[in-house]
């Protein structure tokens, strides 16, 4: 065991701090105490590698969150939002946009978060979409399909729900609805196929992703006019779909 | 501040660069989103390294780089060009960090660590590592399972390559408490790291 008297020594050495008649005695003790020598050195070690720790890169779907989080702020220029080439899919959005009921109504959710790694090891090794930022055509394309996916989850989970309840609002209602969903598959149809063309074009993924959260946002909005028309409360769903 | 690693010194950016800095913060303020897209990817490696070993989670520092550039985006009006870009952005982006671990140490009563350095070297000893390299994810793995307050230290000394005075300011704690805990830090890494390569 290396003696506890030298243990600041020893300390301060790594720091730097030791001045210098201590750390002759200390040099003096370090040549003669294996222990203490063995203490030194490690701890030495520990300090070295972690001074040379790399920067860990945050996984894609943080800034997808934070961009998202940027929008329902209100905090991004509308017209900085769709660079000249995703306007091809403009139209349809718009289209949608205009008539989805509530459309208005916050989103939380524009990436849903995968499950968290267990340990920091995993940081670095984890899935490539989840954790490492996009520099390759395989990257990229693997990262629009994991957040793909998770969206593809979200949206069929709420269309089971919207479908079995659907009985509950008027026939005029649903055929929009329908409609809509329609507008917002062709649009992500479209989308997707951007996003085959250009696989590293952070713009088409964004757009993509817009789009499912589009139609996720069109679905929750149409389980809460389910709900309000369930409970009978006619009045809060006809401001809803007045809304539209 | 001055460190090791990390801070950019208002002499180390060249005008030009400065120049780059204000235009791209200005197209941010503007609500360009590819501004600040640009802006993300330049620092965001960095705050998220430091969020995520002072923390010691990957999803609390997910959640912390988000509130940090949420919050960046938010203030980049009192954003002059003094300073550095990432200056400024790691200044703020620890003063959210550490309001979170204060917060989190007042939860669980502990902001330093109480072991007293004869049990941790008595714990350590005859844990010799052995000569090989310590790999990044033995030292991350290690580094998170230590207290919060001993952690924090030894992050922001060692890692971060801050002065035991800066750590104290930082912190705020005694200088001889951050010498101490950053101490007790390196100790139980020892331990830890012997440990897992058995």
């Amino acid at each position: 065991m290396a003696c506890a008297k030298y243990l600041n020594s020893i300390q301060e050495l790594i720091d730097g701090t030791i001045g210098s008649i201590r750390r002759a005695e200390l040099e003096m003790h370090l040549a003669e105490c294996a222990d203490c020598r063995a203490l030194f050195e490690d701890l030495q070690r520990i300090h070295d590698a972690a001074a040379a720790l790399p920067v860990v890169e945050a996984p894609d779907r943080a800034w997808l969150q934070i961009a998202g989080r940027l929008r329902q702020e209100g905090r991004i220029r509308d017209s900085a939002r769709l660079e000249p080439k995703r306007r091809s899919a403009g139209p349809w959005l718009a289209a949608a946009a205009a008539i989805i009921i509530a459309a208005g109504s916050a989103i939380v959710l524009l990436v849903p978060r995968a499950s968290a790694p267990a340990g920091p090891q995993q940081t670095a090794a984890t899935t490539p979409a989840a954790t490492t930022p996009v520099k390759t055509v395989e990257e990229a394309q693997t990262a629009v399909d994991t957040a793909q996916e998770q969206f593809e989850k979200a949206i069929e989970d709420l269309q089971k729900v919207a479908k079995a309840n659907q009985e509950a609002l008027d026939p005029g209602t649903s055929a929009t609805i329908d409609k809509n969903l329609g507008i917002l598959d062709q649009a992500i149809a479209e989308n997707k196929a951007a996003v085959r063309a250009e696989p590293t074009s952070a713009a088409a993924r964004e757009t993509l992703l817009e789009a499912f959260q589009q139609k996720l946002s069109l679905l929750q909005d149409t389980i809460s006019l389910i709900n309000e028309m369930r409970k009978g409360n006619n009045a809060a769903a006809a401001r809803m779909v007045n809304k539209s | 501040m001055s460190t090791s690693k990390g801070t950019v010194h208002l002499s180390a950016v060249p005008s030009g660069a400065r120049a780059g800095e204000l235009q791209l913060v200005e197209r941010c303020r503007a609500g360009e989103l590819g501004a600040f897209e640009e802006l993300y990817r330049a620092h965001s490696g960095r705050l998220f390294s430091l969020a995520l070993r002072m923390l010691g989670n990957p999803a609390d520092a997910e959640d912390m780089l988000q509130e940090i550039f949420l919050s960046a985006h938010r203030k980049l009006d009192s954003y002059r060009g003094e300073a550095a870009l990432g200056t400024w952005l790691y200044r703020l982006a620890m003063n959210q960090i550490l309001d979170h671990v204060r917060s989190r140490a007042a939860r669980t009563g502990q902001l330093t660590d109480g072991l007293d350095d004869a049990s941790l070297l008595a714990d350590a000893s005859g844990h010799r590592l052995a000569d090989r390299a310590i790999s990044r994810i033995d030292l991350e793995r290690a580094l998170a399972e230590l207290p919060e307050g001993c952690r924090a230290a030894f992050v922001l000394h060692d890692v971060e390559g801050l002065e035991h005075r800066e750590v104290s300011e930082v912190l705020g704690i005694a200088e001889g408490t951050s010498k101490s805990q950053v101490h007790k830090a390196r100790l139980r890494l020892r331990g830890l790291l012997a440990g897992s390569r058995q």
